[in-house]
């Protein structure tokens, strides 16, 4: 982002800001999926100066996901609205010529995150608070009337078995065109096994499709704000239990680096006062496995394609064998 | 020999952007950039020799075990089961020329049939047999990595 036509963006939408200035502007790692930016904004107002730390977020020129951003400033903007943990959406931008291509601003929260389980490092009094706050925001989300909400447009499930129809034919579909030609045995038996099984949901709600550790800020008092919306959509509220407890996180015997998975289970359970259904729990991991594989092909692809270079792109290659080792041992197939 | 190797050029890249470069960026992204950029060249210098062997290794497999599902086609391949009859057709054609694409279709055709439970207990065997064997060597060859 240029900092010259990012301030001269800010006045347009600001016009009562006067000495308005972009500060600090750097780009951060994070939200692989696209370019973020850390920048302060200050102004003077009636009088007063004001500071504030924000977030931009751009489409890249290629990367792990191909997501629509009016998508994600919408539910970000909803799921404040709500009352949930998520950083206030603030400003969204779709003309290509104001900044190469679509971003939208957001405040930016403090607090630490990591790219997978929350490490052994932070007290067991902190990451079994988190579970707690982590299960109280899941169970919020899946309760949530989207409708009312204005999120009908994210595609309302014609019934209860269409979730699973849909997220296994959406990665199918991307698996065929990010594998270049190549054939990947497990994957081709895992999208076909998830085709023959398909399960159904108990209730359609929001889910937020990539609710996992390294994907909310925390601090020491605990839990501070869900990111990365951008896989936003109606289905099966299992799927994001089973996406955030997947194996593949790290630190296997705990659900996300925070309590140990059992446990994290039966306090959904008691939070949601839904029981698990522990086939459309298999279900959904292994579609998320699956799911996990395809955005690495996803980002590989795009590398060798020259529309990323992002270093970290050819990276992912060396997470795919404990994807496939989680799937070959879920499906029993060694 | 010609030198430097493709081994010692890529080993010698990768000291020159941790001690020449990386100390010169500013910036917390671009540092990232390098450390993943430092990562490739490590795992690059380290595979040159391991990636031809794995390859073998797994064109050796696939040749082997598209074999082994040929000796149990008449027995063991039931009728209905045309659809892998055909892909094992190609297969072993492919394994004649070491064509190692077409081989890991037959090989996804015959996993996906083991998921499905379309498998008896000796064709089951010999897939699983490689499945096992193929996971084996991708987890020798790159890690068994998740996200920190």
């Amino acid at each position: 982002m240029d900092r010259e036509r990012l301030t001269e963006f800010l006045r347009r939408r600001m016009p009562d800001a006067e000495h308005l200035q972009v500060l600090e502007l750097k780009r951060i790692s994070g939200g692989s999926s696209r370019e973020t930016y850390s920048f302060d904004l200050e102004w003077r107002e009636r009088g007063e100066t004001h500071r504030r730390p924000l977030i931009g977020r751009r489409d890249p020129t290629g990367g792990l996901l191909k997501s629509e951003r009016e998508r994600e400033f919408k539910v970000i903007e909803a799921m404040h609205r709500a009352g949930l943990r998520v950083p206030q959406a603030l400003f969204l931008e779709l003309d290509h010529s104001v900044m190469d291509r679509p971003f939208f601003l957001m405040h930016r929260a403090a607090g630490r995150t990591g790219k997978g389980a929350v490490p052994a490092s932070e007290s067991a009094e902190l990451r079994e608070k988190m579970a707690h706050q982590l299960l109280d925001e899941l169970v919020g989300i899946q309760s949530l009337d989207y409708r009312a909400l204005g999120l009908g447009f994210l595609g309302e499930p014609r019934d209860l078995a269409e979730p699973a129809r849909l997220q296994t034919s959406h990665w199918t579909e991307i698996y065929h065109r990010d594998r270049m030609g190549e054939h990947y045995p497990l994957l081709d038996a895992t999208f076909a096994w998830l085709a023959a099984n398909p399960v159904v949901a108990d209730r359609i709600t929001l889910v937020h499709g990539d609710f996992r550790s390294g994907n909310y800020l925390y601090d020491d008092e605990g839990l501070i704000a869900m990111l990365d919306w951008e896989m936003t959509h109606l289905g099966d509220p299992i799927e994001d239990l089973a996406w955030a407890t997947m194996m593949f996180w790290g630190r296997q015997e705990f659900a996300g680096g925070l309590i140990e998975r059992e446990a994290f289970y039966r306090l959904y359970e008691q939070k949601s006062e839904h029981p698990i259904d522990r086939a459309r729990l298999r279900f959904y991991q292994v579609l998320g496995n699956a799911k996990m594989a395809v955005i690495c092909l996803t980002g590989i692809r795009d590398f060798i394609e020259g529309r990323t270079t992002d270093s970290e792109m050819p990276f992912l290659k060396v997470l795919l064998p404990a994807l496939f080792q989680d799937i070959a041992s879920q499906l029993r197939l060694v | 020999m010609l030198r430097p190797t493709l081994k010692e050029l890529l080993t010698a890249l990768q000291g020159t952007v941790q001690q020449m470069l990386l100390p010169e960026l500013t910036s917390p992204y671009v540092q990232g950039q390098a450390m993943y950029l430092i990562g490739m060249l490590m795992h690059a210098a380290d595979s040159i020799e391991r990636e031809r062997l794995y390859n073998e290794g797994e064109v050796r497999d696939l040749y082997l075990t598209i074999r082994a599902l040929k000796r149990l086609e008449q027995s063991h391949l039931k009728r209905g089961s045309g659809d892998l009859k055909k892909s094992l057709s190609r297969g072993v054609k492919a394994a004649a020329a070491l064509e190692r694409r077409e081989m890991e279709a037959t090989l996804s055709a015959f996993v996906t049939a083991l998921a499905l439970g379309k498998l008896d207990a000796a064709l089951s065997k010999v897939v699983k047999g490689w499945l096992r064997r193929h996971l084996a060597r991708q987890s020798e060859f790159l890690g068994n990595n998740v996200p920190s």
